[in-house]
C-alpha cells in the first residue's frame, strides 16, 4: 500500500478546472517526481494534499486513512510536511529559530532535546554555519534548504518539495540531491516538484506527469523519457500532431 | 545583426533588471524587426517573463537601454507604453475575470481605440466571444479567455505585440489555433515578441528565435538553428 | 398598525442613509484594498463644513452643493494622493493604523475649529414641519429626500459600474491593476476617483443622518454614527453593493423596531438601539465563512530586534530608578499624572504582545480595561468612604474576567483575516461603551440586585495588597512602574520562548505555521486572552489611579489614540509601549494642559498657546499617518542610533549623559520646572543619535579621503566601488559588485 495516495482529485477555480481527476501515489523510502509544464496544476496538487486547498471532489489518503477533511495542522501532525515554491520563511526569526519553531509547535521532548534535535537538523542540512543569521539575509538557494530543514524538524513521513532546487547553484544542487537520497534511504516518502528535469530523472524512482490539470503519464524515469505524450507536452504540439 | 535590415522596432541593449538585491537579467540583448515574429525561448526561471515585463513597462530596467523605434524609453510607464502602441498580453490570462467580455473590450479602449471596432474585430475573428459578450470573463474556459486577451491585440491596432506564455494551461489544439491567429497578424505587418516555454508551439511561425538561459540571451538566429541548440536543455537527454 | 408603519418608514430612512455611507466604504475598499476607518470622520468633517457654510449665510442649496460637489470629492482625492496611494503593498496593520490616524486627526481638527462645548444643530431639509401624510403615517420631506437619495445613489452606482468606461475601469482595477496599465489606463486615477466618490458618499450620509438622529452636531458622535454603517458593509462581505444595501435596510429597520416594541423604561432600550449595529456586526462576523489560509501577504518592512531577558531586566531596573528620581521633582498632581501615564503604558503592553509579536489587532484595548474595572468595582472593594480599598483577589478576578471577555470577543473572528478581528474588537468596544458603561439602571438576576454602572461613574479606591497601600501618588506610581517593568521582562521572556517563536511564525506566514502542525485558532485565542488580561490589569490600575472613572475614560477614540501612539513609537518594542502609553496617558494631557495654563497666564499669547495645544494633537495624528513609511516606529530608529553611537561616537554618548545630569541638577535645585526637565531630557535623548551620526560622519571623512583610499588599509571591493563612484567611472567597470547577485540569479519570480 502506498504511504500517500490521492484518488480522483478535482480542483476548480471559478470556471476553470485546475486539476482534473488526478490520482497519485507516493511510497515510503522513495523519491517520487511530479513534473509538468507551468500551470499544469502541480502546486495545486500540493495544496490539496496538504489541506490548503479544498478539492471539488476526490480523496487524499495517508497510510490508508482518509484525511481529505482534515485541517493542514492535523495533517502535519500525522506526518506531512512541505516546502513552498514562493518561499514562506519566518522573516523575523533567525535560521536556527526557523527550524526550532517546528519543534516548539509539536513539543516532542524537553527543551534540551529540542535544542539538540535542532542542531542535528541544521548539521544534516549543512546550515550550521549560518544558523545565527537573519533568514532574510540568506541567499535564495540556501533559503530553500532552510525550508527543507524546517520541514524535517517535524519528523515527517511524507515530504513535499515544491521546486526546491530553483535558485540553487550547481554545487548547492549537488549537495541537496545527496541529502534527498539519504533521507529517502531512511524511509521518508519524498515528492519532488521540480523544473530541473535532469535532477528529477536522476533522483526519482517514479514520476508522475501533469499536463493541463490531467495526469498524462506515470512510470519510471526511462518510461517517462520515452513517452510520446510527455515529449509532446514538453516540447510542444507539432510532434503530437504528427 | 547585420545592420542591413530595417531598424528594430523594439530593442533591448544590455538590459539589466532584478527584484530587490537579486539581479535576474544580466544584460539582455534583443532586437525585434518590423513585421517579424521573434520567439524568446528557454526554460523556466531563465528571465523570459522579466524580459517581457521590462518591455511592457511593468518592471524597471536597472541598466542598459530599452528602445522603441530607436528612441530610448527606459522607465516608461506601462500605460504610456500601451498608448505608444505596445500591446502586452501577460502570462496567465490577460483578462479581467470579474468583467464581462464586452467590458473587457471596453477597458481595452484606454489606448484610444473605439469599442465598436474592438467588438467588431473580436466577434468577427472569434464568434464564440460574440455569443458570450455579457458573460463574466472569469467563467469562460481558458481558451476563450485567451481569445479575449488576443482580441485586444486585434482591435487596438498596436505596433508591437508582446505575448507571454500564450500556451500556458491550454490544450494543444487551442494553442495551435492561437498561434495561427498570431501568424496572421504578423502577415498583416504586426511585430510580435513571444516568450514561450514550449518551443515547438511557436517555432514554425517564428522569423527569428532567441534562447535565454540564466538571465542572458545565449543565442539568436534562425528558428531551426536554435531548435537544435536547445534539445539538451529540456529533457536532460 | 400605524406604529408599525411609522417605525418601518423611519427604519427604511435610517437604512437608506446607512446604505449611502456603507456603499462608499465598499467602494474604496475594493479599489484600494484599504478599509477606511476614517470614513465616519470624513462624513463628520463635511457635515461640520455644511453647518459652517450656513452660518456664513449661504443658502442651504449652495452649502449642500459646496460640500457634496466640492468638499467631498476634494477630501477623498487629497487623501488618496497624499496618504493612501503610498499604502500599496504594506501590511494590513499599517493600513488600519493609517486610516485610524486620519480618523483621529480629523476629529482633533474638528474639535479645534469648532469648539465642542458649543451646541450646534443641523436642520432637516425643508424644516421639520414639512411633511406629507401617507396612509395615516406622517413622513417628513427630509425623510423622503433620504429615501430618494439612497435609491438614486444605488441606481447611479449601478449605471457607473456597468454603463460607463470609468466605472468599468474601476472594477478592472480591483481585478488586476497591472493589466489595467497594459490597457493604457492609470489605476491610480481609478483609485483616486473611487476615493473621491467614497468621500462624497460619506459626506452625503453625514448631512442626511444628523437631522434624523436628533439634529445635534457632535464630532465624536457623528463619526461613530457613520461607523455603524460598517455592519451593513459586512453583509456584503465588503464586496457586494446590492447586499450592502440589503444589510443597511435590516440595520435601519431593526434599530427602529427595537425602539418601537421594547419597553422604554430605564436605559436599556435606548442603549440597545444605539449598540444594535455593533451587535449585528458581531453576529455577521460569526456567520461569515472561513477564510482561506494564506502565506505571507506582504513581505513586511517592519523589523524588530527582540531583547534578551537580561537586557530587559537591566532596562527595567533603569526605568524604575529613573522614574523614582524623576518623581522627586514632581508635585503631587504631577506624580498622579505620571502614574496615570504608566498605567496606560501597561495597557499598551497588551498591544505589544498582540500586534507586535502576533500581528493581530485590537482596536478597543480600553474596553477590556473597562471590563476589568467593572468587575473589580463589584467584587474587589473592601471598606467604604476614604478607608475603602481594592483587594488583590478583586484585581485578579478582574484580570481573569478581561481575559475571558477577550476570548469571547476574539473567537468568532479568529477564523478570519486580521481586519475582521479588528472589527470585532471595535464592535465590542462600542457595545461595551453603550450597553455596559451607560447601564445605570438596577437589574435583578438570580436574586441579586445590582447596577452595572451606577450614576454613570465608578469610584475605584486605591489598591491594598498586604503591607502595600497605594493611597498616595508616589507608591501608586512606583507600583505601576514596577509592574510595567515586570510585565515587560515577562514579555521579553515570552518572545524568546517557544511560544514567542510560534507567534512570530504565525505573524510571518500563517500557511507555513499551520503546515508545522500549529492550530492557528488556538494560538491566536491564547495570545488574545493574554493581551486582554494585561489590558485588564492596566485598566484597573488606571481606574484606581484616577479615582473616579466614567464612560469617557474608556472611549473608542481613547483606545484608537493609544493604539496609534504605540504604533508610532514602535509596536514591536516594550519601550515603544512605554513611550506610546506615556504619551497617550500623560503626554498629550500634560502638553495640552501646559499650553492651556500658559494661555491663561499670558493673555496676549493666549491664541498662540491654544493653537499649539491643538496642534500637538493634530500633529501626533499626522505622525500616525506617516507610519506607512516607517512601520517599525521611531523607538527603533532611536535605538539604532544609540547602537551606532556606542560603536563610533562614545564622546557624544558621554556628552549626552552629562547634559542629562546637569538638567537634573537644575531641576532638583528648582531652576527649571519638572515638566520642562522632562521635555528637555526627552529631546536630548531623542536627538542625541543625530548628533552621534554627525560626529561619525565627520570622523569618517577625516579618516579616508578618496585619494588615500586603500593606501594604509586593505583595498576592498567596497572601496573600489566607492572610488569608482567618486571618480564617475561607469558601472560596467565594477564587475565585483555583481557577485552576490549572480548567486541568486535563477530566482526569477515567475
Amino acid at each position: 500500500m502506498p504511504l500517500l495516495e490521492t484518488r480522483d482529485i478535482t480542483v476548480r477555480f471559478g470556471g476553470n478546472t485546475a486539476v482534473d481527476g488526478v490520482g497519485l501515489t507516493m511510497d515510503e523510502g522513495q523519491i517520487t517526481g511530479l513534473i509538468g509544464p507551468n500551470g499544469a496544476g502541480k502546486t495545486t496538487m500540493f495544496n490539496t494534499i496538504t489541506g490548503l486547498q479544498k478539492p471539488a471532489s476526490g480523496q487524499v489518503l495517508l497510510d490508508g486513512a482518509d484525511i481529505t477533511g482534515l485541517s493542514p495542522a492535523k495533517r502535519a501532525r500525522r506526518g506531512m510536511a512541505r516546502t513552498f515554491q514562493r518561499l514562506e520563511l519566518f522573516l523575523s526569526l533567525s535560521v536556527r529559530d526557523n527550524v526550532r519553531v517546528a519543534g516548539d509547535v509539536l513539543r516532542k521532548g524537553s527543551r534540551k532535546q529540542l535544542d539538540e534535535a535542532t542542531d542535528a537538523v541544521l548539521e544534516r542540512t549543512g546550515l550550521t554555519d549560518i544558523a545565527g543569521r537573519d533568514v532574510s539575509d540568506v541567499p535564495i538557494g540556501r533559503a530553500r534548504v532552510v525550508e527543507v530543514a524546517r520541514a524535517l524538524m517535524t519528523s515527517p513521513r511524507v515530504l513535499l518539495l515544491d521546486e526546491p532546487a530553483s535558485g540553487q547553484t550547481e554545487r548547492e544542487t549537488e549537495a541537496f540531491a545527496e541529502m534527498l537520497t539519504g533521507l529517502a534511504a531512511e524511509g521518508l516518502a519524498i515528492c519532488l516538484v521540480e523544473h530541473d528535469l535532469p535532477l528529477v530523472m536522476r533522483l526519482c524512482s517514479a514520476i508522475h506527469v501533469l499536463d493541463y490539470g490531467e495526469l498524462i503519464a506515470s512510470g519510471t524515469p526511462r518510461e517517462i523519457r520515452e513517452s510520446p505524450k510527455v515529449i509532446a507536452a514538453y516540447i510542444g504540439t507539432e510532434e503530437a500532431a504528427s | 545583426m547585420t545592420g542591413t535590415e530595417a531598424e528594430p522596432l523594439l530593442e533591448l541593449a544590455g538590459v539589466r533588471a532584478g527584484y530587490g538585491a537579486i539581479e535576474v537579467l544580466h544584460g539582455v540583448d534583443l532586437a525585434l524587426r518590423p513585421g517579424s515574429l521573434l520567439a524568446l525561448l528557454g526554460p523556466n526561471g531563465g528571465g523570459k517573463s522579466t524580459t517581457m515585463r521590462v518591455c511592457a513597462g511593468l518592471h524597471p530596467a536597472t541598466g542598459g537601454e530599452l528602445r522603441l523605434a530607436g528612441r530610448k524609453v527606459n522607465g516608461i510607464s506601462a500605460q504610456d507604453a500601451a498608448k505608444l502602441g505596445v500591446c502586452s498580453i501577460p502570462e496567465g490570462r490577460g483578462v479581467f475575470p470579474n468583467l464581462t467580455v464586452r467590458e473587457n473590450l471596453w477597458a481595452a479602449t484606454g489606448t484610444g481605440a473605439r469599442l465598436a471596432d474592438l467588438e467588431e474585430k473580436a466577434y468577427g475573428r472569434f464568434p464564440i466571444l460574440g455569443k458570450r459578450r455579457d458573460q463574466l470573463a472569469g467563467s469562460m474556459s481558458g481558451g476563450e479567455q485567451q481569445m479575449l486577451a488576443l482580441s485586444r491585440a486585434l482591435g487596438t491596432d498596436p505596433a508591437v505585440l508582446l505575448l507571454d506564455e500564450l500556451s500556458m494551461g491550454l490544450a494543444p489544439m487551442i494553442v495551435t489555433r492561437m498561434y495561427d491567429t498570431v501568424a496572421g497578424l504578423v502577415e498583416e505587418g504586426l511585430s510580435v515578441l513571444v516568450a514561450e516555454q514550449f518551443a515547438r508551439a511557436v517555432l514554425p511561425i517564428a522569423d527569428t528565435a532567441a534562447l535565454m538561459l540564466n538571465g542572458r540571451v545565449v543565442a539568436t538566429g534562425a528558428p531551426a538553428e536554435i531548435e537544435g541548440r536547445m534539445a539538451g536543455d529540456y529533457l536532460g537527454g | 398598525m400605524t406604529t408599525f408603519l411609522t417605525y418601518t418608514i423611519l427604519g427604511l430612512v435610517l437604512g437608506a442613509v446607512y446604505s449611502i455611507a456603507a456603499s462608499g466604504l465598499v467602494l474604496t475598499y475594493n479599489t484600494s484594498g484599504i478599509f477606511n476607518f476614517a470614513h465616519g470622520a470624513q462624513a463628520m468633517f463635511g457635515t461640520f463644513l455644511y453647518w459652517q457654510f450656513q452660518q456664513w449665510g449661504w443658502p442651504v442649496w449652495l452649502a449642500l452643493v459646496a460640500v457634496i460637489g466640492v468638499v467631498g470629492p476634494a477630501m477623498g482625492a487629497a487623501l488618496h494622493a497624499v496618504i493612501m496611494k503610498g499604502l500599496r503593498g504594506t501590511a494590513d496593520v499599517t493600513k488600519i493604523i493609517v486610516t485610524v490616524s486620519v480618523l483621529l486627526g480629523t476629529v482633533y481638527l474638528a474639535q479645534w475649529v469648532w469648539d465642542p462645548d458649543q451646541a450646534r444643530t443641523v436642520d432637516m431639509f425643508f424644516g421639520t414641519g414639512a411633511k406629507v401624510s401617507l396612509g395615516g403615517v406622517e413622513v417628513r420631506y427630509h425623510e423622503i429626500v433620504c429615501l430618494v437619495a439612497a435609491v438614486a445613489i444605488a441606481a447611479g452606482l449601478r449605471v457607473l459600474f456597468t454603463r460607463t468606461r470609468a466605472g468599468v475601469v474601476m472594477r478592472g482595477s480591483v481585478d488586476d491593476p497591472d493589466l489595467l496599465r497594459l490597457n493604457g489606463h492609470d489605476p491610480e486615477r481609478a483609485a483616486m476617483l473611487s476615493w473621491a466618490l467614497g468621500s462624497t458618499l460619506a459626506v452625503t450620509a453625514g448631512v442626511l443622518i444628523v437631522p434624523i438622529s436628533g439634529g445635534a452636531l457632535d464630532a465624536n458622535h457623528l463619526t461613530l454614527l457613520v461607523i455603524d454603517a460598517f455592519a451593513a458593509a459586512m453583509f456584503g462581505r465588503l464586496r457586494s453593493i446590492p447586499r450592502t444595501f440589503a444589510g443597511a435596510m435590516v440595520l435601519g429597520l431593526a434599530a427602529n423596531y427595537v425602539l418601537a416594541y421594547l419597553p422604554s423604561a430605564g436605559t436599556f432600550t435606548g442603549n440597545l438601539r444605539v449598540s444594535l449595529p455593533m451587535i449585528i456586526l458581531f453576529v455577521v462576523l460569526v456567520v461569515l465563512p472561513q477564510d482561506r489560509l494564506r502565506g505571507a501577504a506582504v513581505r513586511t518592512r517592519e523589523r524588530y530586534r527582540p531583547p534578551t531577558v537580561r537586557s530587559a531586566a537591566v532596562w527595567g531596573a533603569v526605568l524604575v530608578a529613573g522614574v523614582y528620581l524623576y518623581s522627586l521633582l514632581l508635585s503631587d498632581a504631577g506624580v498622579t499624572t505620571l502614574a496615570l501615564g504608566m498605567t496606560f503604558a501597561i495597557i499598551a503592553l497588551s498591544l505589544t504582545v498582540l500586534t507586535g509579536y502576533a500581528g493581530e489587532l485590537n482596536l478597543a484595548p480600553l474596553a477590556f480595561g473597562a471590563v476589568a474595572t467593572v468587575v473589580a468595582f463589584h467584587f474587589g472593594v473592601q471598606g467604604s468612604g476614604l478607608a475603602a480599598r481594592l483587594n488583590v483577589q478583586g484585581v485578579l478576578l478582574a484580570v481573569v474576567a478581561a481575559a475571558l471577555a477577550g476570548g469571547l470577543v476574539a473567537l468568532p473572528a479568529l477564523r478570519l483575516r486580521g481586519l475582521y478581528l479588528a472589527l470585532a474588537t471595535l464592535a465590542f468596544g462600542e457595545f461595551l461603551s453603550n450597553m455596559v458603561l451607560r447601564d445605570t439602571t438596577e437589574h435583578e438576576l438570580l436574586g441579586m440586585r445590582f447596577t452595572l454602572f451606577p450614576d454613570g461613574s465608578l469610584v475605584v479606591p486605591p489598591l491594598k495588597a498586604g503591607p502595600l497601600d497605594l493611597r498616595n501618588g508616589t507608591s501608586s506610581l512606583m507600583t505601576a512602574t514596577v509592574l510595567f517593568a515586570l510585565i515587560g521582562i515577562g514579555l521579553a521572556a515570552l518572545r524568546g520562548s517557544g511560544y514567542g517563536r510560534r507567534l512570530a511564525a504565525m505573524k510571518d506566514s500563517p500557511a507555513a505555521t499551520a503546515m508545522l502542525g500549529q492550530n492557528l485558532v488556538r494560538l491566536k485565542l491564547s495570545v488574545f486572552m493574554i493581551s486582554a488580561a494585561i489590558a485588564g490589569l492596566g485598566g484597573v490600575l488606571m481606574a484606581s489611579a484616577s479615582g473616579t472613572v466614567s464612560q469617557e475614560n474608556f472611549t473608542f477614540v481613547g483606545s484608537l489614540g493609544l493604539l496609534m501612539l504605540v504604533v508610532v513609537a514602535g509596536i514591536g518594542y516594550i519601550s515603544g509601549a512605554l513611550v506610546g502609553g506615556l504619551m497617550a496617558g500623560a503626554g498629550s494631557a500634560v502638553l495640552v494642559a501646559t499650553f492651556n495654563d500658559l494661555a491663561l497666564a499670558h493673555e496676549g499669547m493666549a491664541n498662540v498657546y491654544t493653537l499649539l495645544g491643538h496642534l500637538v494633537l493634530v500633529l501626533t495624528a499626522l505622525v500616525g499617518m506617516g507610519v506607512g513609511r516607517n512601520p517599525s516606529g521611531f523607538v527603533h530608529d532611536i535605538a539604532d542610533g544609540y547602537r551606532r553611537m556606542r560603536d563610533g561616537a562614545r564622546p557624544v554618548l558621554y556628552g549626552g549623559g552629562a547634559v542629562g545630569a546637569v538638567l537634573y541638577v537644575l531641576a532638583v535645585t528648582g531652576v527649571i520646572g519638572a515638566w520642562t526637565f522632562g521635555i528637555a531630557a526627552l529631546c536630548v535623548a531623542m536627538f542625541l543619535p543625530l548628533a552621534g551620526d554627525m560626529y561619525r560622519a565627520e570622523g569618517r571623512v577625516r579618516r579616508t579621503p578618496p585619494e588615500l583610499a586603500g593606501v594604509d588599509e586593505p583595498y576592498t571591493d567596497e572601496l573600489r566601488t566607492e572610488l569608482d563612484r567618486a571618480l564617475g567611472l561607469p558601472a560596467a567597470h565594477r564587475p565585483a559588485r555583481l557577485a552576490p547577485a549572480l548567486r541568486g540569479e535563477a530566482n526569477a519570480p515567475a
